[in-house]
């Protein structure tokens, strides 16, 4: 029956391993497959014996239900590990063919791109922060610090930073010092921000539990997290209630939402912790945002002001033709939306004109530029072309140390912070990653799929999972079918999240003590060394051995 | 140096004289010296030695050491121990007391930075106030006396960091207007110990609590306050200090709670803190309950339904009828063989004829029983209601039907009315009725016996004929007149002829099947070429060879149209079909191609379709095509009550005809009722995978060939239709499948979506279709 072309369970790229002894049937696997890529099915077991002293045929025919992996290639085994967790007998597993031939077959069915979510999952060997080193450390020269239970100052700014000859300051007829001049505002946060990732890539819980911990941190715990919104619309009860303080509201190419946020700008109590212009992402540059018309659920529709479709917003702002336009048009205006008391900041894709654009945008005259954001290849995505995903992008590093290092060229570092992100935190340690970027000149770091891993997210960066363009997300984060989202438990990721921002304060201070610095350590590149030789010179550090 | 006051024993020691001032290492020398040869009390003018006062000790354990000082340098009394006295008369700089494991230290002035620093045990008193990070790492070794550290007036900032034990008592003498006796950030990383305070403390670590005194704290600083005072030699102060209320006691928070912190829960800040109902709640409904991966009724990703009879078998698919064979089946399984054989004529007039003679049998290409072995034997089914008679049906409505024609299509339209009581006439041009099945299909393909059954069970169920009546236009308005439905069946009896060049020798095929089924003869010479390839010109070959021709070919410019049983039925007698080619004359010699080749024939016939002829009714009737106008109902345009169907309309199957009658008929009475006419189209077909051929046992050919066809239930798959295995009832995991009889007598199953966790096992093992698995979901997003 089966012919060459059609697709077979050899093709794909994740093979289910089932063993029909260990089954029960119990239906537990195909149940809780939130991709429908198992099904029961029978199959037929003949077997031909011979019993007895000379040759004497018995046949016997049995016919034995079984777990089997759908082959059409639109309902495909993603790898997710589902099925293994919840089968009692360990009969059932998805294994990972790395000779797949999936990615020819597609192309050559549909004649359409592959499309998933995550990152880059080419080249995460040998990622370059694990080459560095923390190699300075106080001892007797200067004091160390206890990580402990020393105080420390730990925050970055997010707005444009006036360097002390340009304050505006007179002397008042009664002698006091005062301000002539109203000044750019500035935000002094928490050097690491909850990326922006939208309502409708995330589930309506998803988003919550991150906004709740973002609240809880700054409330409770007393770090002044801040959390980007992504542009997705945004809940009014959000925009009037008091937790606005903590979101940086972003505009991307789509601008989805905007018209709400506009229209409960009399009713808001707050104003919002900041806004950042998207102009790229670092998974995907060059390439406009992607939800699949599967995630457009009627809430989503209604948020976003949109029908259900696949939603691609344009990879450019549409009518920004320059920088000077951008600035004029982008920057002028989003100041001017909460009367420039709300800094505006920038993110674009690292590239290889990041420093073009960064020794553009300090000349900034008008002291509107309140931050410049660079993202880069490893940064994960909710929906994206497979092609851009894997080949297109800069890597973060050398990228951010080059924007700083221009940035001190001109004597201005430190007046447009910069703020780095991409990957950061994705072998787990993201107060390591944080502190080397924030000695190679970064003000400050931003993360996203990174919370989504805390919040139980079961991909990885070798393909597992990777489906969060599908909408069958089987932990609830990345979908809107309210029978997958119901996976997902609201306070347990909010909780996770608080845990792990905890943790990182604690392992930040325990990289800002050796090197005794009581606040963050931004250009500290004589903290770092590195074994590798073209890593050190690339960036100006020590190389060691 | 030094001059022995013998009367009191007291060594005093000038560390400096006549400008030569003796280092930290030769006045502490000199101490360990004096101290051998006996002296413990010792009065120094110092300058700035460090270290002055420990540790010492002499043989004699009762024994005190007693230092009167002046002017130390640093860390005096430094690792003083147990038995030594220091009093300084003055201040003393930086870490007074370090490491102190059991002096007592007075100080009458200011004590500098890290007074009192790792203090273990022992007691300092300070006169003035403290530098920055004093009592830091006090701690408190329980084989020793608790450190005491007392402070008049107030400490720099910093103090008591990670102070682990001992007591600290800051009087905060004369400090009313600071901000905080303690300095800024006291007491970070404090896990024991006890400070007292008096006056106000702010900026203090989160580490610690401040709580009020209590009856013991009193009781130990009324006495200790009165020997401090009475060490500084300010007794006087005593009153000032002693206002109990305005005194503050600082501990560190118990391990157990320090550890696992008195944070609001995130579930208690989401409900109590966070914006009431949810961001989202104002347009997205979420109780936020948590769901395990197993889920339960409306929880579940997908959700099984018992379809039973709601699709059609492969067999009912391809039927242009649509006859469910699956069900005949499925009633011979029961014992009804009665309701078996019957149930066809409620499709089709001629189960032998069409069914088990002359169809191509389309039900049967895709019967799910050739993944098993070979399809079911369809015309073994079919003959089991050849034999059938009915008696004559009553006739018990009005209304009045006029068919014209006797052919196939217009006797299943009789037949089906008639069956349902209505008044049914039928005017036949012929003599016999039966049409092209009578008049052109050979008697190889078609026994007379089984024609004639078919024909006589029509022609004695009570439809009136009227044979040898050719209908005119007049005879046509007159049933439009007389009649309340009027159905045109007159089929397609004009041959096509093509103009080719010589086509007035040609032979058309139609007449020539007529003639040899009229039982005439007719000549042919040895060679015969037959223009077309359908299954028309089959029939024609068929004719041929019966008729002498030797040599038949059939040539087609297409791919032959004609049903591989019938080109393999032409070409085993011997006929050669060739395509594509294209004729270009007829001449004596025989048919030239356009390429230039010659088929040598002695006659060519051609069969490539037939048209209706139309002249008896109004040209309204008809469209540019001289086609007749109707919708898809088969109800002509201008005519509401005049339909159309088989040949006359397109030319087609047998079944097709017959599918067209049937179709007609129920409109017509659709009509009748004033209901809204119906297309009657297919059920959608089981989906071949859902089949399981696998629970079946391969059948030899021997076995299936001697298998009667009232037997064909234990071949049959039972496509969509339940076979009431029971599979699903024992295979439910979790028990929701459940069965009765409804109050038809019928048997049901359902799911109980109290126990279905939606795994889909039940879809999964049905051997026939019935159960299927729909998403959820497909409800919310």
């Amino acid at each position: 029956m089966a012919t060459i072309n059609e697709i077979s369970k050899d093709d794909l790229n994740w093979q289910i391993q089932y063993d029909s002894s260990k089954c029960t049937l119990c239906g537990r696997c195909v149940a809780a497959c939130s991709f429908n890529a198992i099904k029961v099915d029978v199959e037929k077991r003949r077997k031909v014996v011979s019993i007895g002293d000379v040759p004497t045929p018995k046949v016997t025919t049995t016919t034995i239900p079984v777990i089997k992996q759908i082959t059409r290639n639109a309902l495909n085994c993603v790898g997710c590990g589902v099925c293994s967790r919840v089968c009692p007998n360990g009969a059932i597993k998805a294994v990972h063919e790395d000779e797949s031939r999936f990615n020819i077959k597609y192309k050559c069915e549909h004649g359409d791109s592959i499309k998933r979510g995550g990152r880059s999952n080419l080249n995460t060997e040998g990622r370059t922060l694990d080459k560095i080193k923390i190699g300075r450390i106080s001892q007797m020269t200067d004091p160390s610090l206890d990580a402990q239970r020393h105080t420390f100052d730990v925050l970055a700014p997010f707005g444009r930073i006036i360097p002390p000859q340009e304050l505006p300051f007179e002397v008042s007829s009664d002698g006091d010092l005062k301000i002539s001049k109203s000044m750019p505002p500035v935000n002094w946060i928490y050097p690491i921000i909850i990326g922006d990732m939208s309502i409708g890539a995330l589930s309506t819980r998803m988003w919550e539990a991150l906004a709740i911990a973002t609240a809880y941190l700054n409330e409770v715990c007393g770090l002044k997290v801040r959390m980007c919104t992504g542009e997705g619309g945004i809940p009014t009860r959000l925009l009037k209630s008091r937790y606005l303080k903590y979101m940086i509201l972003q505009i991307a190419s789509g601008h989805f939402g905007w018209n709400r946020i506009i229209n409960t700008m009399p009713e808001m109590t707050e104003d919002p912790g900041g806004i950042l212009i998207k102009i790229g992402q670092g998974a995907k540059p060059g390439d406009g945002g992607l939800l699949m018309a599967k995630k457009v659920a009627r809430h989503i529709q209604e948020i976003r002001g949109v029908p259900k479709a696949d939603l691609l917003s344009p990879p450019n702002h549409q009518g920004l033709y320059s920088i000077e336009e951008s600035v004029q048009k982008m920057f002028l205006s989003l100041n001017s939306a909460f009367k420039f008391r709300v800094p505006v900041a920038i993110k674009v894709a690292a590239s290889v004109t990041s420093v073009s654009v960064y020794n553009n945008l300090l000349r900034d005259p008008y002291n509107i530029v309140g931050g410049f954001f660079l993202d880069g290849i490893q940064g994960g995505t909710g929906a994206a072309y497979e092609i851009s995903l894997n080949h297109t992008g800069h890597p973060i590093v050398s990228r951010l140390r080059d924007c700083y290092l221009a940035a001190v060229h001109q004597g201005k570092q430190g007046q447009i912070p910069l703020w780095a992100g991409g990957g950061l935190g994705m072998r787990g340690a993201l107060a390591a990653d944080a502190f080397k970027m924030m000695c190679l000149g970064a003000n400050g770091i931003f993360a996203g799929r990174l919370w989504l891993q805390a919040a139980g997210c079961l991909g990885n960066d070798s393909g597992k999972c990777n489906a969060c363009n599908t909408g069958n997300c089987p932990a609830g984060i990345t979908t809107q079918n309210p029978l997958l989202v119901a996976r997902l438990d609201v306070d347990k990721v909010a909780e996770n999240v608080v845990n792990y921002f905890l943790a990182t304060h604690l392992e930040l201070k325990k990289l800002m003590a050796p090197i005794g610095n009581s606040s963050l350590p931004i250009g500290r590149s004589d903290a770092l060394v590195s074994v590798d030789k073209n890593i050190a010179e690339r960036l100006g550090i020590q190389h060691v051995c | 140096m030094f001059v022995k006051d013998s009367k009191l024993e007291i060594c005093n020691i000038n560390s400096l004289e006549n400008n030569k001032r003796l280092s930290t290492q030769e006045l502490l020398q000199l101490i360990y010296q004096k101290i051998d040869e006996g002296y413990t009390q010792f009065k120094i003018n110092a300058c700035g030695q460090h270290n002055i006062g420990g540790p010492l000790w002499v043989k004699n354990k009762e024994a005190k050491l007693k230092f009167i000082v002046n002017n130390p340098g640093q860390r005096v009394g430094s690792m003083g121990m147990k038995g030594t006295s220091i009093i300084v008369e003055g201040s003393a700089p930086a870490d007074v007391g370090w490491l102190n494991a059991g002096a007592e230290i007075i100080v009458k002035g200011d004590g500098g930075d890290t007074t009192g620093h790792c203090a273990a045990s022992g007691k300092i008193f300070i006169g003035g106030r403290v530098g920055t990070r004093s009592g830091s790492l006090m701690k408190h070794d329980p084989k020793f006396d608790a450190p005491q550290l007392w402070v008049l007036k107030n400490t720099g900032s910093f103090s008591f960091e990670f102070m682990g034990g001992g007591i600290a008592v800051i009087c905060g003498l004369d400090c009313e207007n600071m901000d905080s006796v303690l300095g800024h950030r006291c007491c970070v990383g404090m896990v024991g110990g006890t400070i007292y305070v008096r006056g106000n403390i702010s900026d203090i670590s989160e580490s610690c609590l401040i709580e009020d005194l209590n009856e013991y704290d009193i009781s130990f600083l009324n006495n200790g306050i009165k020997e401090f005072l009475d060490k500084i030699n300010k007794p006087e102060e005593y009153k000032k200090l002693s206002l109990w209320n305005e005194w503050k006691k600082i501990v560190a928070k118990p391990y157990s709670s320090s550890k696992k912190s008195d944070r609001i829960s995130l579930k208690d800040f989401r409900e109590k803190m966070w914006v009431q109902g949810g961001i989202f709640g104002d347009f997205y409904q979420d109780d936020l309950k948590v769901e395990e991966f197993i889920t339960k009724g409306d929880k579940r990703l997908r959700i099984p339904y018992w379809n039973n009879n709601k699709l059609s078998a492969p067999c009912e698919f391809g039927c242009p009828i649509g006859i469910p064979t699956q069900k005949r089946i499925n009633l011979i399984k029961q014992g009804k063989i009665k309701e078996a054989v019957d149930l066809i004529f409620d499709y089709s007039p001629f189960p032998a004829s069409v069914c088990g003679e002359v169809c191509p049998q389309l039900c049967m290409d895709n019967c799910s029983r050739c993944f098993v072995d070979e399809h079911i034997k369809i015309s073994d089914l079919a003959m089991m209601s050849r034999d059938v008679k009915f008696d004559k049906f009553k006739t018990d409505k009005k209304e009045k039907i006029a068919i014209v024609g006797s052919g196939v299509a217009g006797l299943s339209c009789a037949w089906i009315l008639k069956q349902k009581g209505f008044n049914v006439e039928v005017f036949e041009e012929d003599t016999k009725i039966g049409g092209k099945l009578t008049q052109v299909i050979p008697n190889d393909r078609l026994t007379r016996q089984s024609l004639n059954a078919d024909l006589n069970r029509i022609k004695n169920s009570g439809i009136k004929f009227n044979l040898n009546k050719k209908i005119k236009q007049n005879d046509f308005q007159e049933l439009e007149k007389t009649f309340d439905a009027i159905v045109i069946a007159v089929g397609a009896h004009t041959p096509f002829v093509i103009p080719f060049e010589g086509h007035q020798r040609l032979i058309k095929g139609l007449d020539f099947l007529k003639t040899i089924n009229r039982g005439e003869k007719f000549e042919l010479g040895k060679k015969v070429v037959i223009i077309g390839a359908g299954n028309a010109a089959m029939d024609v070959i068929i004719g041929a060879y019966q008729m002498g021709a030797c040599e038949v070919t059939a040539i087609d410019i297409q791919k032959p149209m004609a049903f591989e049983k019938e080109i393999n039925h032409a070409q085993s007698l011997g006929a050669k079909i060739l395509w594509p080619c294209y004729t270009d004359k007829i001449t004596k010699e025989g048919v030239w191609l356009k390429d230039g080749t010659l088929i040598e024939a002695d006659n060519v016939i051609i069969s490539i379709g037939d048209r209706p002829n139309f002249d008896f009714i109004d040209r309204s009737y008809l469209n540019e095509c001289n086609m007749i106008k109707i919708n898809e109902f088969q109800q002509c345009e201008n005519n509401n009550k005049v339909f159309a169907i088989g040949d006359s309309v397109k030319q087609g199957l047998f079944t097709n005809a017959i599918a067209d009658g049937r179709k007609c008929a129920f409109n017509i009475i659709n009509m009748f009722e004033n209901l809204p006419l119906n297309k009657y189209e297919k059920r959608t077909k089981v989906s071949k995978e859902d089949i399981k051929p696998e629970y079946y046992a391969t059948y030899s050919p021997l076995k299936v060939q001697n298998l009667p066809g009232y037997e064909e239930d234990k071949r049959c798959l039972s496509c969509a239709t339940c076979r009431d295995c029971e599979f699903c009832l024992n295979a439910c995991p979790t028990g929701a499948i459940e069965k009765f009889k409804n109050e038809k007598g019928e048997t049901i199953y359902t799911s109980n979506i109290e126990r279905c966790i939606g795994c889909g096992v039940c879809a999964g093992v049905c051997p026939c279709g019935i159960w299927t698995l729909q998403p959820n979901s497909l409800n919310f997003v």
